[in-house]
């Protein structure tokens, strides 16, 4: 009996694939799918992209960029108006922030500190959260950009001195801490409203670093109450914000889900129209794209009521979940790419499901690097050394590789600086990256490796290749690099090892050559080139400079074109630096990576952004096209189960037969 | 004065690395075919060994043959020399120990994946410069699959063989010893081979690999490491019988020595088992190691290794099946044929199987 009821309820009642509620079915959420958790969501300390998903959505920010303008273009968010640089007499700059009137945190249980369930944001919220990334405890990955804010380095030691020398000290909560240690100099509150931020050199990028969760507001009151004791959360797995969304679901190993929040500025005070807060108007683009956006312009946002994160640990099935319509958006998976993809647009299949195919350069740049500071292929090896750089740089083919593991996708790299960045030169043919194997063979015997081959040892030149990688799949790709060095006879040895090792070696500077990536932070060349200064040397600071590189006329001419604004000067100063490098070869620069997002039909307002900036807000959902097209493609196929059925009977019912012929 | 003589009349002593590696490599296979030899002759001179190995030849013919083949492939590419003879794949390759079988697909490569005996390109149409001439197509950087099926074969006799030699004695030692002194000793191996083989074999495997660092060598140790433990207690158990046997006793009242007794009374016992074990356990390691290559940790060049960079292959569109069939096809093959021969080994030299057979 129990058999029949649950056969009738696998055939009747529970005849849907559908992994959601139903009660979900007509509501603007949006589905979406997350690989890897996110590690952090402390805004002070998340810094990729697995954390901005989340960072991103639910830290407001004092600015925030134009959602449609490219080049990129800053406009102002939980600030009145993107501050103008003021120099003053001593050198230093000023930027003012004045804040919009009457902004509110998001309802949360650590108000009861401060006598309430929220409370309005303050001046005094932005110079805590600045203060947070100065503090040493806090371990912020962006010290760096802000030590140019007078006394942030002075802070921190104040603060790192206070604790070392009383134990007192280090248990009072650490905005008292904070107040004792008596702040940053620089960061001045001038009101309630209103606090200014002075730089003791000029560095106009400084405004992009407000743009990110980074300076985003935070509560005293949340760090002092999420502290990860007596039952509560850790603040870095419990955000407090005053973004459009707020975090209320966090599984980190399998779900996540974010919702309006009321409190937002955009949804408590929708008459105020503020750029942040209703869709833009449409300028530069094409009529049939405008036409796509013309509905929404000037609406409210946001659109969605909810956003729903699965994780997919295996990326086929959670793009045939796509294919399902079980998520709304997917990037193309390498396995189904022929399938999704014909001749270099969507395919027939995918376009009769009404999917919608966004294709962008990512500002992004991956690169071979050589340790600079390595005697064979490094500076102390003078010309010498230069040239079997260059050789190598010579041999590498970038379209051969991008055909054979990337689907084609991707823009061969010429220069650090990607497309989409100020400095990027679409005409620039590097002279070194294109593949010349006789003028690379001629570089290396001049470099005194004829063939290949040392004339010391009388043996190919032996380098190592130092991947961070040790999965099968991997080698293979590793390999090709390695290929292509043994067409000039270099023996190139991959040495593969875990990512925690790999780092291990880059510290203790154990290795040759290596392969990284980097993607922007912010729409400026200053933000690639300053990977190559001396300052950021990995051997001399630690910092992102993996290739050591050090050239003085480089550093030079970084620190003028930092300063100055985009124009025809700068773009001189960027293309001497560009020069440098192509003669140098410090990287081998591969390509710019090239995103590919499909989107099904009812998932509108869609903008490929590049750089990792909140876009979601504008997204909006058509809720019953979804519904419809989803139980077309999900006809249940019922033949398997009765031919289950078929095939068990016929193995069964001679056992019965014989059982009764026996008992007569 | 007296000339010095020219630089060129110093003999030069100094081998090149890959010489030496080339040496080695041809040392191990000539020491492994010396050591056969001996092991034939010996078997050939005592009945009861010869009349087992006959019957096993004569119930299992085809598998004998095929890890006849294996072997023999393997050997192909342990023999190895350096220098260039013939055509060469790139600069690089001259100054490397190269066997044979590297110097009979030299210049096979392709630019990327292609069918079985296809004349050109899978993805992209363009002509091969082979056309027709992989019988089992190539992979995403153009090699032969053949080529890289048949040298699979090397690693996985190496591994399996490597490891039964590191296992196997260990397994013996131990086992006799607290078989036959009993007491403190025994309570000693026990103890071992029970922490042993209570922890998580792959969970031990991962560890020792990593502290060790990935090479075949270190593969090798750690699964032999893993994988004594069963034998140990089979050995315990048998000499334990032994030890009560009358003529260990007779051996025993003449006042002959311990060490004299183990080694010419339990141990020459115990061969049939050691072959037994050694055939049964050689499949199970090539597996392991085919499992340690999944997690990435494997030997480079397996069948392990090929199936797991082929797997993703199989779910794209059309697929790419000739990779990870090849090296499915060429694993199953050795292992049948392995097992098979141990099974009928087993049959022939384990006394309790005669028995029941009558």
């Amino acid at each position: 009996m129990r058999v029949v009821l649950a056969v009738s309820l696998v055939l009747g009642v529970a005849c849907t694939n559908n992994p959601y509620p139903e009660k979900d079915d007509g509501k603007k959420v949006l589905y979406a799918q997350y690989h890897e958790p996110p590690k952090t969501l402390d805004p002070a300390v998340a810094y990729s992209t697995n954390d901005h998903v989340v960072t991103g959505k639910v830290y407001d920010t004092l600015l925030e960029y134009h959602y449609l303008k490219r080049p990129y273009e800053l406009i102002p968010a939980l600030a009145e108006a993107v501050p103008e640089p003021q120099e003053r007499a001593d050198g230093s700059t000023a930027y003012r922030f004045v804040l919009r009137e009457d902004l509110w945190f998001q309802e949360d249980p650590c108000f009861s500190l401060s006598g309430g369930e929220t409370r309005r944001i303050l001046a005094q919220d932005f110079a805590f959260e600045l203060m947070r990334i100065a503090d040493p405890a806090v371990n912020s990955p962006v010290i760096d950009p802000f030590s140019n804010v007078r006394g942030f380095r002075d802070f921190a030691s104040r603060l790192k001195e206070r604790r070392a020398a009383d134990p007192a000290f280090g248990r009072l909560p650490v905005h008292e801490q904070y107040r004792e240690a008596g702040g940053i100099s620089g960061v001045e509150v001038l009101g309630e409203r209103e606090f200014e931020v002075v730089l003791e050199t000029s560095y106009p990028q400084i405004l992009y670093w407000f743009a990110m969760p980074f300076t985003t507001p935070v509560p005293w009151e949340a760090i002092a109450y999420y502290d990860g004791q007596g039952g509560r959360p850790a603040f870095a797995d419990h955000p407090v914000a005053s973004g459009p969304f707020m975090l209320t679901r966090y599984d980190k190993q399998a779900r996540f889900v974010l919702e309006r929040n009321p409190n937002w500025y955009g949804l408590r005070r929708p008459e105020w129209k503020a750029p942040g807060a209703v869709f833009p108007e449409v300028t530069g683009l094409a009529p049939e794209e405008a036409e796509k956006f013309a509905a929404y312009v000037g609406k409210p946002l946001p659109f969605l009521e909810r956003v729903e994160y699965r994780r997919e640990k295996e990326p086929i099935p959670a793009f045939t979940k796509f294919l399902q319509g079980y998520y709304d958006s997917a990037g193309v998976v390498r396995e189904s790419f022929n399938k999704v993809i014909q001749e270099n647009d969507l395919s027939e299949e995918m376009r009769a499901m009404g999917m919608d195919l966004e294709r962008s350069v990512v500002p992004a740049v991956f690169y071979i690097g050589f340790n600079m500071d390595d005697p064979v292929v490094g500076r102390a090896g003078g010309e010498r050394s230069r040239k079997l750089r260059q050789a190598m740089s010579l041999a590498v083919d970038v379209e051969e590789y991008k055909r054979l593991f990337m689907n084609g996708r991707g823009l061969p790299a010429q220069s650090p600086i990607p497309p989409g960045i100020f400095g990027h030169d679409e005409e620039y043919q590097n002279p070194y990256r294109r593949v010349d194997l006789q003028r690379a063979q001629k570089l290396l015997a001049e470099a005194g490796y004829p063939g290949g081959v040392d004339e010391r040892t009388k043996r190919p030149l032996r380098l190592t290749f130092d991947v961070p990688d040790t999965s099968p799949e991997s080698r293979l790709r590793f390999s090709f690099w390695v290929r292509q060095w043994r067409r000039l006879g270099i023996d190139v040895e991959l040495a593969a090892t875990t990512y925690n090792k790999f780092q291990e070696k880059v510290r203790d500077g154990a290795y040759q050559i290596f392969q990284w990536g980097w993607v922007a932070d912010y729409p400026d060349p200053e933000n690639f080139l300053f990977l190559l200064t001396t300052e950021m040397a990995r051997s001399v600071s630690g910092g992102p400079n993996t290739a050591n590189f050090q050239d003085k006329d480089f550093d030079r001419l970084f620190a003028e074109m930092k300063v100055l604004p985009s124009g025809p000067e700068r773009q001189r100063l960027v293309e001497q630096m560009r020069s440098i490098l192509e003669r140098e070869r410090p990287w081998i620069e591969l390509f710019h990576p090239e995103d590919y997002a499909l989107t099904h039909a009812w998932l509108r307002n869609v903008v490929p952004a590049g750089l990792s900036i909140p876009t979601t807000k504008y997204f909006d959902v058509d809720p019953e096209l979804r519904a419809r097209l989803r139980s077309e493609w999900n006809e249940p196929v019922l033949w398997p189960i009765f031919l289950l059925f078929g095939l068990a009977a016929a193995v069964i019912a001679p056992g019965i037969v014989t059982f009764y012929k026996e008992r007569q | 004065m007296i000339p010095s003589p020219p630089l060129a009349f110093v003999p030069q002593l100094a081998m090149t690395e890959p010489a030496r590696a080339a040496l080695t490599s041809n040392l191990i296979v000539g020491a492994l075919l010396v050591g056969l030899a001996l092991a034939i002759r010996s078997i050939r001179k005592d009945d009861v060994w010869r009349e087992a190995f006959q019957q096993v030849w004569a119930r299992r013919k085809v598998p004998v043959v095929i890890l006849g083949l294996y072997v023999f492939v393997a050997l192909l590419d342990s023999v190895t020399w350096v220098g260039a003879s013939g055509a060469l794949e790139d600069q690089v390759a001259a100054h490397e120990a190269r066997s044979v079988l590297d110097r009979m697909f030299t210049g096979t490569t392709e630019k990327s994946y292609s069918a079985p005996f296809a004349t050109q390109e899978f993805y992209d149409a363009s002509a091969l410069r082979h056309p027709r001439r992989h019988p089992l197509g190539t992979n995403i950087l153009g090699q032969d699959v053949l080529y890289m099926t048949l040298k699979g074969a090397r690693v996985a006799l190496l591994i399996g063989g490597l490891t039964s030699l590191i296992a196997i004695p260990l397994a013996l030692f131990f086992g006799v010893s607290a078989g036959y002194f009993g007491r403190r000793i025994d309570d000693v191996v026990f103890f071992l081979m029970n922490t042993l083989a209570s922890m998580p074999s792959i969970l031990l495997l991962i560890a020792l690999i990593m502290a060790m660092g990935r090479s075949t060598l270190s593969v090798c140790v750690a699964l032999g490491v893993t994988s004594w433990v069963a034998f140990c207690r089979l050995s315990r158990g048998e000499t334990m019988k032994l030890r009560e046997m009358d003529y260990v006793h007779a051996a025993r009242s003449l006042g002959v020595s311990n060490v004299r007794i183990v080694l010419r009374h339990i141990v020459p016992n115990l061969m049939h088992l050691v072959v037994i074990t050694f055939v049964l356990m050689f499949s199970g390691l090539v597996l392991s190691e085919a499992v340690l290559s999944w997690l990435g940790i494997g030997v480079d060049g397996s069948w392990g290794q090929m199936i797991a960079q082929a797997k993703d292959e199989l779910s794209r569109e059309p697929a790419i099946w000739w990779n990870v069939t090849a090296a499915g096809v060429a694993l199953f093959g050795l292992l049948l044929a392995v097992n098979l021969i141990g099974d009928a080994l087993r049959d022939v030299l384990d006394p309790r199987t005669l028995r029941e057979r009558g």
